[in-house]
């Protein structure tokens, strides 16, 4: 199963993403950030102790949390916002500690984290009109920031808006698994 | 003083001091963490500056308009998964859409856990691109990295102190003198450990994070509760 999370505010790659995969017969789970009730994290602190596992925050992250601990792949969509990804999407990435595993391990010589959904696949899809170079670079290395610390695996992927659908399709291809 | 003065000024949001025009706006959620705290050490050794709290509910509108108002602007966050906070990215989109900035100095200081530089520098690399959308003028930023540790307590008890502390007073006689920074500033007080250190921090840290995990009642090992 996919769990797509995307911010629909501009433009909706996440659903044309959705619509090819389902085409090509992947059960996806698509969540628009931009419309579901997310609040910020508090920074409270009871994820990691009183309340392990579980964010105390009561609203849609308690529908999206338990999705994204059973997916295969997490795909992120999201306007590319001074070469990160928009309110919306960094709303739902930093509700996500709940389930981080809160353990440390090393690799490549550095001292990492990880999830508790350890095989999970992680990719990133980044889309604006005239994107400089430097957003672009700035874009691929949270993407790749995320996945070292998370101990993932996943691609980003920068579309512009004169991409055309093909471009979706060959994204869907690369995102599948089999 | 007149009526006006007084509420400002007994307003428990925020605090004036020397009218030095500058912004000192603290992103994080937690009033007395590290964010907070090395705003703190600027404010007394830059004697002066305006101390902000990023709002986490409502209009962002008046931080925007504090933003425009100063003329030179340091903001202080943590690091969540490898970046700034969510809230930071929406007073951003916000100050961005209603524009009117003209060079207005920013500097950027972002604090993580990890003590790896690359780990939480992207915020910076979004606060410069912010900055050069929107007309005003990056200065440069400060990674302080495992500064999670240290939640709100001075500089003086970081694990690399020696390096750490005398590198952020450097970083702040640059903003009092609004001069831009240069990144190798704060790279060369945080060397990444070595193979041994890394190591034994992890299994350290691993063994008192599943203490307190099984203080609270609770099994690591078991499944997540999603």
């Amino acid at each position: 199963m996919t769990v797509i999370i995307s911010d629909e505010s501009k433009e909706k790659w996440g659903s044309a993403l959705e619509k090819e995969l389902l085409q090509s017969g992947t059960q996806v789970v698509h969540f628009i950030a931009n419309a579901i009730n997310v609040e910020p994290c508090t920074s409270c602190g009871s994820c990691g102790g009183k309340t392990f596992g579980r964010c105390v925050i009561q609203d849609d992250m308690q529908t999206v949390l338990p999705k994204i601990v059973t997916c295969r792949a997490l795909v992120l969509v999201s306007p590319a916002v001074f070469g990160g990804v928009s309110r919306h999407i960094k709303k739902v990435m930093d509700r996500m500690m709940p389930i981080a595993d809160p353990r440390y391990r090393v690799s490549d010589g550095e001292m990492i984290k990880g999830m508790r959904n350890q095989k999970m696949l992680y990719h990133m899809i980044g889309f604006g009109d005239k994107l400089s170079e430097a957003e672009r670079a700035a874009f691929i290395s949270l993407h790749k920031e995320n996945c070292i610390i998370m101990n993932v695996k996943g691609r980003a992927f920068i579309l512009d808006s004169n991409s055309k659908t093909d471009a979706i399709k060959k994204i869907a291809n690369e995102v599948s698994y089999e | 003083m007149n009526k006006s003065e007084i509420l400002h000024m007994s307003n428990n949001k925020t605090d004036t001091m020397n009218n030095s025009n500058i912004l000192l706006l603290c992103a994080s959620p937690r009033r007395k963490g590290t964010s907070a705290m090395l705003l703190e050490r600027i404010r007394s050794v830059a004697n002066g500056g305006e101390l902000l709290f990023l709002p986490q509910k409502g209009s962002l509108d008046e931080i925007a308009q504090a933003m425009q108002n100063a003329q030179t602007i340091v903001i202080s966050g943590p690091c969540y998964i490898n970046t700034y906070p969510a809230r930071l990215i929406e007073l951003l989109e916000r100050a961005s859409s209603m524009g009117g900035f003209s060079n207005q100095k920013l500097y950027g200081i972002i604090n993580g856990g990890m003590p790896y530089i690359h780990t939480h520098r992207h915020g910076l690399t979004s606060l410069q691109l912010f900055a050069e959308q929107n007309s005003l003028s990056w200065q440069g930023g400060f990674v302080l990295g495992v500064g999670a540790m240290l939640d709100g307590q001075p500089l003086e008890k970081h694990i690399r102190r020696k390096k750490i502390a005398p590198a952020f007073d450097q970083f702040i006689q640059h903003i009092k003198k609004g001069t831009s920074v240069p990144d190798s500033l704060y790279e060369q007080a945080q060397v990444p450990p070595g193979k041994i250190v890394t190591y034994l921090f992890s299994k350290l840290l691993t063994v008192m994070v599943e203490k307190r995990i099984k203080n609270h009642g609770y099994n690591v090992n078991e499944p997540n509760w999603y």
